[in-house]
């Protein structure tokens, strides 16, 4: 499992909102500031961060703070 | 307290934007961070590009900031270098970054190039030179633009294809056409990915799905090289490389292993990392950068390496300033700032003590300061980036002259001691001052000039070569360019005046000198003519203003001295206004002024 704390540090950071901004409920659609060029910045961002490669095919859908820790979790678990 | 919390080194923001490892998250955090410590804004630069580049930005502003510069980033449209170029404009922006990309000539171009025919790459050819020359027309008012090359995204195939000879040939076209503008770099793109490594330079998901193709390492590789082909945004311009001489020209301590033990035989290791080292650096002394020893050392020891060591490369006529003593090197880096009469900040120090060069570092923060590494292979590393600082961006103008005009300024120094009376020795100079009025042929040194003239120097102003060609060409204004000579040889082209007219008023906007050519009355000697012409232009008051800054106190009363009365003094700025046929400069009969 992934530390949430990092996530939301991360997400918060790339996409300019406050820390209290970033919740399990985070989407594209709940913030405004994520556009298309902030998501390809956000996946570089957390590829760096946790050290993987995220999929072309996930990297574009991964869209809300739910379905990231999905994609996180499962390519940093055992 | 824990005993186990061993408080490591604090984390600085800024120790993180110098730390190449630092992720993309640190830097956004970082940049934001440190943003807002720097309170002016030195520069603005807009980015025009056929490629999403978004990171660009960040990552100038990250190497900006390393540097101590503050700049704005503005993004332009997709692929409209000529909309973008007049927005820019509008809005202030000063630097301008021109990205072509292959992509944009037609939809995958680089897989077609094999199969164009020469009619349609002539086509092509044509088109690319038509629109960029545009882009570059509208952008001649600039500061400065950064055009950057073509270069492919796909694998290239060993021994080279017809992808590698169209872009080959298409950049030769773009480089003929930015050859017009003197405020133009170039940018090697290609270069830049094999620096940065292939793999390590495209992201092909970003590429295919949003016209990204860069990767973060590429991106903040490109925006390093701008910030050291701009020099820091105009912010720095670095004159003077300060060398240590145990373990920095030569291996081993000279005091104790004595000439015939130190190690700089170019054959043998560790001996050949000095020598190249020594070979560089005499190298950057022909281009222009003054070489200076500071070493704790007895100057005998030093001079007799200069004067006899077999493999010395480097020897005394390559040395402008030497400060070879037991003094602490901050005291000897001052002294040889004011010997050569520049800037603290136009220094480079060379030391492979980890002390001196923290003692520096703290004392004088405004030095650039660079340690020999333990590990010598790095040692030419260190170099590299030495050289970067100075060369990034061309060579420097009248460079390789350059040490033999300050050692002029330094024997005529020795001189004036002989001398019992100031006049006498002025008249013995032989002094000439030849004033050439709106000469476009020396609009790049001119303009050079402005960017780097910081103590005397009246209003600061900047001006791009562009602007000095307006200014050239407008029948109400004129560039005033004088060169000095004395008997000892010429310094070159080493002050400026800008005068505008506007009706009965003859407006003098800048007036800057190199400091090396100050003292001798050369800066009093220029007016007659320059009124003269003013009124002949139907000019019959004369305006002129000094504005502070923080280096050019130095300047603050020349008005007064030239004798135009004081109209309004207010923040340090003074304002002054005359009738010019009122105004009598103070003679400097021991000169000789030369008019075209």
């Amino acid at each position: 499992m992934i530390d949430e704390a990092v996530l939301k540090q991360v997400m918060a950071t790339v996409l300019g909102v406050p820390l209290a901004a970033i919740t399990p409920e985070s989407s594209q659609d709940t913030l405004k500031s994520w556009d298309s060029l902030k998501h390809m910045n956000l996946v570089l961002a957390l590829e760096q961060t946790f050290g993987v490669e995220i999929p072309d095919e996930d990297a574009a859908e991964i869209t809300s703070y739910a379905l990231i820790k999905v994609v996180l979790d499962e390519l940093t678990g055992p | 307290m824990n005993e186990h919390a061993v408080p490591g080194p604090a984390r600085t923001p800024l120790s993180v934007l110098a730390n190449p490892a630092a992720s993309l998250a640190e830097v956004i955090a970082a940049v934001e961070a440190t943003d807002a410590t720097v309170p002016a804004t030195s520069a603005h630069i807009g980015i025009s590009a056929g490629a999403t580049v978004d990171l660009l930005g960040l990552y100038l502003r990250r190497h900006a900031l390393v540097v101590g510069v503050r700049i704005e980033v503005s993004q332009g449209n997709f692929d409209d270098p000529l909309g973008d170029a007049d927005r820019f404009a509008a809005q202030g922006v000063d630097h301008l970054l021109l990205v072509p990309c292959l992509d944009t000539l037609a939809p995958a171009f680089e897989a077609n190039a094999a199969v164009l025919s020469e009619a349609e790459l002539n086509e092509h050819e044509a088109q690319l030179r038509g629109r960029w020359r545009l882009a570059l027309e509208k952008a001649a008012t600039f500061r400065a633009v950064f055009l950057c090359g073509l270069h492919r995204i796909s694998t290239p195939v060993a021994g080279g294809d017809r992808l590698d000879q169209v872009i080959d040939r298409f950049n030769a076209a773009l480089h003929e056409e930015a050859a017009a503008f003197a405020n133009v770099r170039w940018i090697d793109m290609g270069g830049l990915v094999a620096s940065v490594g292939r793999r390590a330079a495209f992201d092909l998901r970003f590429h295919l799905r949003n016209s990204a193709p860069y990767t973060p390492a590429l991106l903040d590789e490109w925006a390093r090289q701008i910030t050291a082909v701009s020099r820091s945004f105009g912010a720095r311009f670095h004159k003077a490389l300060v060398l240590d001489c145990d373990n920095t020209l030569w291996g081993g301590v000279v005091g104790e292993d004595l000439a015939s033990g130190v190690k700089l035989s170019p054959h043998d290791y560790p001996g050949n990392v000095f020598f190249r080292a020594q070979a560089e650096f005499q190298a950057l002394q022909r281009q222009g950068v003054l070489l200076c020893l500071c070493s704790k050392n007895d100057p005998e020891e030093v001079d007799a390496m200069l004067a006899q060591h077999p493999h010395m490369l480097l020897r005394e006529a390559d040395i402008i300033v030497k400060q070879v003593n037991w003094s602490d090197k901050v005291g000897n880096l001052r002294r040889i700032a004011e010997t050569l009469n520049i800037g603290l900040d136009s220094l480079v120090f060379l030391d492979d003590s980890a002390f001196e060069c923290e003692a520096v570092r703290s004392q004088l923060p405004e030095v650039t300061v660079f340690q020999v590494p333990a590990k010598l292979p790095d040692y030419l590393g260190v170099i590299a980036a030495i050289k970067d600082l100075f060369l990034a961006g061309g060579a420097l103008t009248d460079g390789a002259e350059k040490t033999a005009q300050y050692r002029q300024r330094a024997e005529a120094m020795a001189e004036q001691r002989t001398f019992e009376r100031q006049e006498d020795y002025l008249a013995s100079l032989g002094l000439k001052v030849t004033l050439v009025r709106d000469d476009a042929a020396r609009t790049p040194r001119i303009s050079e000039l402005s960017q780097k003239s910081n103590q005397f120097n009246l209003t600061t102003l900047r001006y791009a070569p562009g602007e000095i060609e307006q200014l050239i060409a407008d029948p109400d204004a004129a560039v005033y360019s004088l060169d000095v000579a004395d008997k000892f040889g010429s310094a070159g082209l080493t002050g400026v005046v800008v005068v505008r007219f506007a009706g009965e008023v003859a407006m003098i906007e800048s007036l800057f000198m190199s400091c090396r050519v100050l003292g001798r009355g050369a800066e009093f000697s220029i007016w007659p003519r320059i009124f003269a012409d003013a009124a002949a232009h139907g000019c019959s008051r004369v305006q002129a203003a000094y504005r502070p800054t923080a280096k050019n106190a130095q300047a603050a009363d020349f008005y007064d001295r030239l004798g135009l009365p004081l109209a309004e003094a207010a923040d340090g700025a003074r304002r002054y206004e005359a009738r010019i046929a009122e105004v009598t400069p103070p003679q400097a009969p021991w000169i000789e002024v030369l008019c075209d």
